[in-house]
């Protein structure tokens, strides 16, 4: 048996916006080949959380390296080997979709060959079909999520961060990403994947990581943490760990 | 990488209809127009009042060869240059004038002479002095005529006598224009050709840096170029140099919607003659280079452009959105403003040398300068260099910005 590499290793992450904390001594690991939900309610510090590893926040203390290196020392591999979606991000309204695709594809230093694979690969495995020549201003909230996704792992990243990905889309559209994100549950990859959605957690994530106000819950499997709640669905175990945490805190 | 990131940004412009219309069209219709559609517009006004023969009030009789000279034409080679005016007899000439049936009226409150020696009497000239229409028109015609009348009879008299017209004018005064060639065409309305310059770098420059930097924040795609491999300074260049690259067009097309002008109007100086052609010429500010004028001015366009996008992405990356950008941007327009009110006294200014390290201000000097043919070339490396040294601390500035959590996601 081959080991398994550690992709995500958080050591005690603090953070501090002025003289609010957002993240309260933050300490978490994952392994290659999982998807792995961080759930919380609003303002509990998940895109605190997953813009560090981004490397568009520093951590204000604490470690934390993604895909083996350090995000305040190594940044640009970090960068290099992660895609990163949040439910804010848009498109230029002026350049279609192929063209946003290129563009990117450029940045990462992948060439014309590569870049047309790559895009045809997206087009079959997101269904963007026509979209892509479509300009990104006239997308709708759906096709424009998916651009967005495809933009993101243009390079074929092996870590994804996925920050409420699915928020605003219709059946349809939300179906093709959680599929999508199921294929990338692969040897020498890992998705993180932050949602409101108890639904969406159960059905993609392997394991998942409670955050309420800047700390963690608990970590673990989600049949692991119904059992060590007593309860029968993760929103209600949801429920009873937040409470609890609210109560533990006063 | 830093072309990349500037072709994505110029893209965007080249795909807006409107920014692109502001940086090619503009330049080219409203120079143009400014710099020769006003100094037309007043040379055919004042040409205009001089071909028209405006009524004249007369309280009274006046002396016939007055008269005469008051009404006839001026012919020059078989053209009319100076139409006479219509004489109307009035009653009160204040009245008239000011219910506009007369231009002027005239009133001779005791007979006049009609020859030298005669001694001296008033004639009263009512009109509405201050105003340009009546100096060009009936006023100034009547004060012309009534020069010429004492000259006629002063002649007479002088002949009479056996002397000559010299008699009158021991000394004349000849004098020679030794402005040199290129700064006699450029005109009154030099100044317009700096000031408009840099207006155009600015408003040309304004719509991709605000893209380039508020927009992307507001349109959620700042984040996912600050996750790729790109490092912060490659992004700022990028935008920069694209900034840059709009805002030097709109340059280039300002200078060409000068030299257009100047060629309109060295065709229109041609067809025409008299007063209003000689005003035409006087004010207008046109263009005519040399090959060293051409590259110096492209050389100061060149590093203005980058200083003025060096600012507009500083002050952009601070703003959330793009209507935030532009109420910040907007007071910058008085950065250009100001200086190029002063310029218009440049004649009266000594200026150092230090105004030469001003940035955009020493530019604009010596834009001023190249039109008029004065420019030296020490003062217009100062100038360029003091741009360049002003840009690289803006961009730094701006990269810095850049680096910051606070600017990045301000909220
Ligand atoms: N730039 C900032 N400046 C100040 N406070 C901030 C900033 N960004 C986030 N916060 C605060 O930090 C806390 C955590 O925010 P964060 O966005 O990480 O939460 P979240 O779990 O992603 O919430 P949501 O579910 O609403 O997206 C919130 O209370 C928020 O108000
Ligand atoms: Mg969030």
């Amino acid at each position: 048996m081959t080991q398994t590499q550690t992709m995500l290793d958080i050591h005690n992450v603090t953070k501090t916006y002025g003289k609010f904390t957002a993240l309260k001594g933050v300490s978490l690991s994952a392994p290659e080949g999982e998807v792995f939900g961080l759930l919380g309610p609003n303002g509990a510090g998940k895109t605190t959380l997953l813009r560090i590893l981004a490397t568009l926040l520093r951590p204000t203390s604490g470690t934390a390296a993604v895909a083996g290196y350090d995000v305040l020392r190594r940044p640009e591999e970090v960068r290099r080997r992660v895609g990163v979606v949040n439910g804010g991000m848009g498109l230029p309204a002026r350049l279609t979709g192929r063209e946003v695709l290129r563009s990117f594809a450029g940045l990462y230093g992948m060439n014309r060959a590569q870049t047309e694979a790559r895009i045809a690969e997206l087009d079959a495995g997101l269904e963007l079909g026509r979209t892509l020549d479509v300009r990104a201003g006239d997308y709708s909230t759906g096709m424009k999520q998916k651009v967005v996704i495809a933009r993101a792992v243009i390079q074929d990243p092996p870590v994804l961060i996925l920050d409420e990905a699915a928020s605003g889309l219709d059946i349809f559209a939300r179906r093709t990403l959680l599929d999508f994100v199921l294929a990338t549950r692969a040897p020498g990859r890992l998705t993180l994947y932050s949602t409101h959605v108890m639904s969406e957690a159960e059905e993609v994530c392997d394991r998942v990581a409670i955050l309420h106000e800047g700390q963690l819950l608990t970590v673990g499997r989600i049949p692991d943490i119904l059992a060590q709640t007593g309860e029968g669905n993760l929103e209600r175990a949801f429920f009873s760990l937040v409470r609890g945490g609210e109560q533990r805190a006063v | 990488m830093v072309w990349r990131i500037a072709a994505r940004d110029l893209l965007s412009t080249l795909r807006d209809r409107r920014t692109l219309a502001a940086t090619i069209l503009m330049p080219l219709i409203l120079i143009p127009a400014l710099s020769l559609g006003l100094p037309l517009l007043l040379g055919s006004f004042i040409g205009g009042q001089q071909q028209e023969r405006q009524k004249v009030g007369v309280v009274g009789t006046l002396p016939l060869a007055l008269r005469t000279a008051l009404e006839q034409d001026e012919q020059q080679g078989g053209q009319t240059v100076r139409a006479g005016v219509t004489l109307v007899p009035v009653t009160d000439p204040g009245k008239a004038v000011q219910s506009g049936d007369v231009e002027a009226a005239i009133q001779a409150p005791a007979p006049l002479p009609t020859r030298a020696g005669q001694g001296s009497a008033e004639l009263e000239v009512y009109a509405k002095t201050s105003s340009l229409r009546a100096q060009a028109g009936a006023y100034g015609k009547v004060q012309d005529v009534v020069d010429r009348y004492n000259r006629t009879l002063t002649l007479d008299r002088l002949k009479g006598l056996g002397l000559g017209a010299d008699t009158l004018t021991p000394v004349t005064v000849k004098s020679i224009d030794a402005s040199p060639p290129q700064e006699q065409r450029s005109g009154q309305l030099a100044f317009l050709i700096p000031f408009l310059m840099l207006q155009f770098i600015l408003s040309g420059g304004m719509a991709t840096a605000i893209d380039a930097t508020a927009g992307e924040k507001e349109r959620g795609t700042l984040e996912s170029l600050l996750v790729s491999p790109v490092r912060r300074a490659e992004v700022v260049s990028g935008k920069l140099l694209a900034t840059t690259i709009t805002a030097l067009t709109s340059a280039c097309f300002s200078v060409a919607g000068f030299l257009i002008s100047g060629l309109v109007a060295a065709i229109f100086l041609k067809t025409r003659s008299g007063l209003g052609a000689d005003i035409t010429g006087a004010m207008g500010g046109q263009l005519s280079l040399t090959l060293g004028g051409t590259l110096a001015l492209l050389g100061l366009a060149a590093s203005a452009a980058l200083i003025i996008s060096a600012l507009l992405i500083a002050i952009g990356i601070y703003a959330r959105s793009f209507k935030e950008a532009q109420t910040y941007i907007a007071p910058l327009t008085l950065v250009i403003v100001l200086p190029a009110v002063m310029l218009q006294f440049a004649d009266f200014l000594t200026l150092s040398t230090a105004v030469y390290a001003a940035p955009l201000f020493g530019s604009m000097v010596s834009i001023l300068n190249i039109v008029k043919g004065a420019a030296q070339p020490s003062q217009i490396l100062l100038a360029i260099l003091a741009n360049l040294i002003g840009a690289a601390l803006l961009s730094l500035l701006a990269l810095r910005s850049f680096g910051r959590e606070e600017v990045i996601f301000r909220n």
